[in-house]
């Protein structure tokens, strides 16, 4: 019997830990039981070391020290502010405007706006909350399908979590070891293509379906010039000249401008040209654009400038991602201030909320590096790389299986739990077969963002249901009966959405160029955390080969492979060139 | 029990007192960090002590808040299977939690580090960076922090016997009533939607 226990310690704690959690105690006390359980059993039995649990504080000294995880608090504090500013509210209501008399309008006005709010708040349930309270009333009101109005919206929500800057990508990066920057230059791409799903999703339903998604009538617009014109055409002309002048910035450039920076920089300058023309407009009172044009231009400043401070400069390379974020949130503070929307008790409740949530997520991070600490002395990551590299069809099959794996697991848990506890798991499997980590976590975090559509537990359905109409209500506008929206026709709404992210998994995984990867990063070497494994690592290994500490992130210390696509080997050397002549350039 | 239920409530007011107090750090690592972002970038230069007092402040946060987070019910549940059991079952597994998964727990962390926070003040010892900090500070968040939350974890466990006793109504209640969530929801509902519904209607012909 106890021969048995010792040769199968590893699967033993495995169904440990499932049991362990689904008992319903914190996820982060029951991992740290479990580790803790196992390791007393294991160094009883002679199995572990006497010192294993030593290396314990260490550990966590690690995660104290972790500069990644301090991204975290800034954005979350950052999006908690904004979501007071009025700024999400502002650009459902004009967007909703510009867009809504035509077909299928205003669903395309929540997806766009969706992506814009994902690019600056990154809170799925603000997202969420506001455009259920803003939009859905309207498309209500004009007789939308309940099922895609109420999938829409939940949908637009969760792109928070696909588009920089997403805590999901933070986590991620930390626990496969790659930067953030990567990671987010890596899903910026997959966000933009997600997002024309949506869109293309619409305009198909508005086209089989029109009763589906009527355009507005036109008296719905209350932003409007005196004579009653809805004032497109000098919003048409502003935009062609700003796109003009964006063109003809980028083309002056040097040729061997980086692209992500010529991009960068040319937009900057195009929506600068357009401000400063409203600007001058409004003050000198020429009286050239219309309510719309000033509108429009006016409601997108906020976003793009925060988008250009956080993500501009993370790209750029002028500032890391906790930078950025620290600048973000001041950025949030000051709009705030501006907009006359800061006072003291919301500043007490972000910086509460952001205590809490920085607080819970680290305690999971601590509870899974306990958990970790006992695994890795039983030799569990060997196990689970035996289980997973002996499935047939290689890097395809492992692919597969891991992809539903966290689909069918993304019912039960959520991001944080999914990345603690399974990421750490597969993620060193994923790196044996020649998978590129920083594709393979853009890949992971778009199948997770389904864990907030899924019904009955998805918390974008959640959020969604909170603030939807649960009774028959009379609206106030038309003074015409508008039924209550139904649970089921939330839940149905958000099957197509399900859909759509699992055929951008699939395109993913047949189109790893979608992921512009980190290749050709120089190898960092944190000096830190290398002895800081090395102060560990003997402790922590009872035969087999020293695994990196997933828990702590330590495998930053590993130069990166800087081939290991596999799939690309053609132009990998091209790649390698390319990145080291942009690093190069990007030197001060 | 009523003495104890008296302990409960002064370890409470301790945890929400200390949460309240460590929220502000919060604000203080944002403005330092971006603070730092800044002037290394306009003036080319920075210092190891504004990049560590960020973790410090970081490690504070989340350490010290440990036991307010946990009076607050915000360490997440995966409540799939225990979500349908009746509320004494929930609060005996909370109990079970709290004494043989939080306790022990705490007792370990802050067994194994104590002896390092000591020996790191006993050698005054600084950071291995050119004008790092002194690194005790940061070393007895660690023991002072999972004390914190014992502490908290202790009331709890009182709090819940309580119930199971029939003297004090359900803990497992959210104290504040309204969730971050909600409180979003009515203040858009009162500032954004009734603006809007407004505009709509001066707006009808």
């Amino acid at each position: 019997m106890m021969e048995f226990i010792g040769a199968n310690m590893a699967p033993i704690m495995f169904i440990s830990l499932i049991v362990f959690l689904l008992f319903g105690y914190s996820v982060a006390f029951s991992l740290g039981a479990c580790g803790l359980f196992f390791g007393v059993i294991g160094v009883e039995m002679g199995l572990m070391p006497q010192t294993l649990l030593q290396a314990l504080p260490l550990r966590i000294f690690g995660i104290m020290q972790n500069d990644t995880l301090l991204a975290i608090p800034f954005f979350t504090f950052m999006g908690l502010i904004l979501e007071r500013s009025g700024m999400a509210e502002d650009l459902l209501d004009t967007i909703g405007q510009l867009f809504g008399p035509i077909r299928g309008g205003l669903a395309i006005a929540v997806i766009l706006v969706g992506a814009m709010l994902a690019a600056t708040t990154g809170v799925v349930a603000a997202s969420v909350i506001s455009m259920g309270l803003i939009s859905l009333p309207i498309m209500l009101r004009y007789g939308y399908d309940r099922r895609l109005a109420s999938g829409v919206i939940a949908a637009s929500g969760t792109l928070a979590q696909i588009i920089p800057p997403s805590l999901v990508l933070i986590i991620l990066a930390d626990q496969l070891g790659r930067s953030v920057g990567d990671l987010y230059k890596g899903a910026f791409i997959p966000g933009f293509v997600l997002t024309g799903l949506y869109l293309l999703y619409v305009v198909i339903v508005s086209v089989l379906r029109p009763e589906w998604a009527p355009a507005l009538p036109p008296e719905a617009r209350t932003i409007r010039e005196d004579s009653g014109a809805a004032g497109l055409r000098s919003l048409g002309v502003l935009m062609v000249v700003s796109v003009a002048c964006a063109i003809v910035f980028a083309k002056t450039r040097p040729d061997n401008t980086p692209t992500d920076e010529l991009i960068v920089v040319s937009m900057c300058v195009g929506v600068g040209i357009a401000f400063l023309l409203s600007v001058v407009n409004k003050m000198l009172k020429l009286g050239l654009l219309s309510r719309m044009a000033e509108r429009v231009t006016f409601v997108l400043i906020p976003p793009l400038a925060l988008i250009f401070l956080v993500l501009g400069t993370i790209f750029l390379g002028v500032a890391t991602p906790t930078e950025g974020g620290a600048m973000g949130a001041t950025g949030a503070l000051v709009m705030a201030f501006a907009r006359r929307r800061m006072d003291m008790k919301l500043m007490r409740q972000a910086m509460d909320s952001t205590m809490k949530l920085s607080c819970f997520v680290l305690f999971i991070l601590i509870g899974s590096t306990v958990f970790s600490l006992s695994f890795q002395a039983v030799d569990g990551p060997i196990w689970v790389e035996h289980l997973l590299t002996s499935l047939p069809g290689g890097q395809l099959g492992f692919l597969i299986v891991v992809n539903i794996l966290i689909f069918l697991l993304a019912f039960f848990l959520d991001f944080f739990e999914l990345s603690f506890i399974v990421i750490p798991l597969i993620g060193p499997v994923a790196e044996k077969l020649g998978i590129d980590l920083v594709w393979f976590g853009v890949l992971l975090a778009v199948n997770m963002q389904t864990s907030f559509m899924h019904p009955p537990f998805g918390f974008a359905l959640f959020y969604l249901r909170s603030v939807a109409p649960m009774n028959d209500y009379d609206d106030k506008i038309t003074r015409k009966r508008v039924a209550k929206v139904t649970t089921g026709q939330i839940y149905w709404g958000a099957v197509p959405f399900v859909i759509i992210q699992i055929i951008m998994v699939g395109l993913i995984i047949a189109f790893p160029k979608l992921v512009s990867s980190g290749l050709g990063k120089e190898p960092t070497v944190d000096v830190d955390k290398a002895f800081q494994q090395m102060q560990t690592a003997p402790r922590q290994s009872t035969g087999g080969d020293p695994a990196p500490a997933p828990g702590s992130g330590a495998s930053g210390a590993q130069p990166a492979a800087p081939d290991s696509q596999g799939k690309s080997d053609d132009d990998a050397m091209k790649s390698l060139l390319e990145g080291f002549k942009r690093d190069a350039d990007k030197k001060p | 029990m009523a003495t104890l239920l008296q302990l409960s409530r002064l370890i409470d007011r301790m945890s929400e007192l200390i949460g309240k107090s460590v929220a502000w750090l919060v604000l203080a690592a944002v403005l330092i960090s971006a603070l730092n972002a800044a002037v290394r970038k306009a003036f080319n230069t920075s210092s190891n002590a504004y990049l560590e007092i960020q973790w410090y402040l970081f490690a504070a946060v989340f350490l010290l808040a440990a036991g307010y987070t946990m009076l607050r019910q915000e360490h997440v549940k995966i409540d799939v299977i225990s979500g349908r059991f009746t509320k004494r079952t929930q609060v005996w597994i909370d109990i079970i939690g709290l004494a043989f998964f939080v306790l022990p727990l705490v007792y370990t962390v802050i067994h194994l580090s104590l002896p390092l926070a000591i020996r790191s003040y006993v050698m005054n010892e600084y950071s291995s960076n050119a004008g790092g900090l002194i690194r005790w500070p940061v070393f007895a968040l660690l023991p002072l922090g999972f004390l914190l939350l014992g502490i908290q974890a202790i009331s709890e466990l009182i709090k819940r016997i309580a119930f199971l006793k029939g003297l004090v109504p359900d803990p497992t209640q959210k104290p504040q009533g309204k969730t971050a969530e909600e409180e979003l929801a009515d203040f858009l509902k009162q500032k954004e939607v009734a603006a809007r519904d407004e505009a709509a209607l001066r707006a009808k012909p």
